[in-house]
């Protein structure tokens, strides 16, 4: 299938797109690596009028360390962030993660923001983002603001981002020593959206558990923390036992949305395989 | 797939049932619906218009109504279409039920997706024929309560915080149809428009998207369809 007609336009600063945004309103789509609004404008499930095509605002590229926080810019590729040493160094969780997020060709071009801005519940850098207790950086008319990653997904698809806002990078805090972080996802084939996808992300000393956070992808409709667990787990030393335990709790807090091929069952029963397994593996 | 639920409704059971019956109040309680159309007292055409983060798609739905107990419930069996990018068929159980001086209203569905949606894999179909759901049951409240909930409970709940705001919801539903997403939003807030940038990974979403499309207008119809009385 084919994309209906649409208007396209390049524009060459942040403030001329917000002003298109302010001009179109809802007719107006913002286009950063289009893996997920190409397909969805070619299958015809949405029919936008104008694309903003945000590909020539350099501004919104790079990954730097600013006042602390480590800064991935918008239209940073998930590939550019796979390979970043400053992302290696600064945030590992986003190393782990990257691999998992589809195939080569998407990677090359999908973005960072662009992941984010759709919130898609099953997707990788949302999750993370909320792991690691990120921030959205948003501009709109009115200039910048910052929004925690908590206060960030507001549904299924849904995010706190005004209509006429874009988001113009992601800040993550700078790993420090002792903080560990783990990430794996369950999917039928390497490559596909998650069936269950968990990041894990605390501070350990002298292996007692401090500050953890848990976010599982691909259960609800926005990444989702497992906040009772979180805190069953701080103040212990992780074995066997706890692990098991975690799960069980995990299992028993959660409240999976099924979807075409698996029953909640089965995703809660997933979601606590994959606690057990990097709790274990995070152990050394 | 399947999607149950139940809501508490501050109305009378007849009162409720009239609602489900009455064209006007249905249009204005599903989520985007466009229009509505009765080919014969037992079936129902909807157009449906799906805001759901990046989808925006118009969606055809029919149904029909089999098993009518008036003032209890009824079975509906519903199709909807998306063009050609999938289908999406099954059916629906509603029951009434006397509570705490309102209704509690309980509905399950049972659906099947194919086409390309199908074969894609609906993830997020559940999560957002779900979301439509409740969008739903609030506006609906929102235009037959009359009663303010003593308990929330249901998918509701999760919601609104607090006690709906009737007078609000009320306001937001009698915007005319021309804007008929506008018209959806109730007390819940759910914010389709604009995520500024398309995400990147793999290809799935929308068509499931579309799929539940056509599930929320087979649900949307069938709610229509129990009007039919």
């Amino acid at each position: 299938m084919k994309a209906a007609a649409f208007d396209y336009v390049k524009p060459r600063s942040i403030d001329q797109v917000i002003s298109l945004l302010q001009e179109h309103g809802d007719d107006a789509r913002l286009l950063a690596g289009g893996q997920s609004l190409l397909a969805s404008l070619n299958m015809r499930l949405s029919e936008p009028r104008l694309l903003v095509d945000l590909g020539g605002l350099d501004a919104l590229r790079g990954i730097g360390v600013h006042g602390g926080m480590l800064r991935i810019g918008a239209l940073t590729t998930h590939t550019e962030i796979e390979g970043s040493a400053l992302v290696a160094q600064h945030a590992p969780l986003l190393s782990a993660a990257a691999p998992h997020i589809a195939h080569r060709a998407i990677r090359n071009a999908g973005t960072w923001g662009g992941s984010i801005a759709h919130a898609d519940a099953a997707a990788e850098w949302p999750t993370c983002l909320l792991a690691l207790g990120g921030t959205v950086v948003a501009r709109g008319p009115k200039g910048e603001r910052r929004i925690a990653a908590d206060d960030f997904f507001r549904g299924l698809y849904a995010t706190a981002l005004e209509p006429e806002e874009v988001l113009v990078a992601g800040e993550l805090p700078l790993a420090a020593p002792g903080n560990w972080f783990a990430f794996d996802e369950l999917a039928r084939r390497r490559g596909d959206y998650a069936i269950v996808g968990m990041a894990l992300a605390g501070r350990r000393s002298a292996g007692v558990l401090a500050d953890t956070r848990i976010v599982l992808m691909g259960v609800d409709s926005t990444p989702l923390r497992a906040r009772k667990t979180e805190a069953s787990l701080n103040g212990k030393v992780v074995d066997e036992a706890l692990a098991a335990t975690a799960a069980a709790s995990l299992r028993a807090e959660i409240d999976p949305l099924p979807d075409l091929t698996h029953s909640p069952e089965t995703k809660r029963h997933l979601a606590g395989v994959l606690l057990q397994r990097l709790l274990i593996g995070a152990r050394a | 797939m399947e999607l149950s639920g139940d809501i508490w409704i501050g109305a009378p059971r007849p009162k409720v049932w009239e609602g489900l019956n009455d064209a006007e109040v249905l249009v204005r309680s599903i989520p985007g619906c466009e229009s509505m159309e009765v080919i014969s007292p037992t079936e129902r055409a909807a157009r449906v218009m799906v805001k759901v983060g990046p989808v925006r798609a118009r969606f055809t739905g029919h149904v029909r109504m089999e098993d009518i107990r008036p003032g209890e419930g009824c079975t509906l069996h519903f199709e909807g279409s998306g063009g050609p990018a999938g289908m999406a068929k099954g059916h629906s159980a509603v029951d009434l039920t006397d509570e705490d001086g309102g209704t509690r209203l309980n509905y399950t569905v049972q659906a099947s997706v194919g086409g390309k949606l199908g074969q894609v894999g609906g993830r997020m179909i559940d999560a957002a024929a779900k979301q439509m759901a409740e969008q739903f049951f609030t506006a609906f409240n929102a235009a037959v309560g009359e009663v303010a909930p003593a308990t929330e409970a249901g998918p509701a709940a999760e919601a609104p915080p607090g006690p709906p705001a009737p007078a609000l919801a009320a306001e937001a539903i009698a915007v005319p149809l021309p804007a008929p997403a506008a018209a959806v939003p109730a007390p819940r807030v759910v914010r389709p428009p604009a995520p500024p940038a398309p995400a990147p990974v793999g290809e799935g979403v929308r068509v499931l998207w579309f799929a539940l499309g056509a599930l929320s207008t087979g649900f949307g119809v069938w709610i229509a369809s129990l009007l039919s009385r």
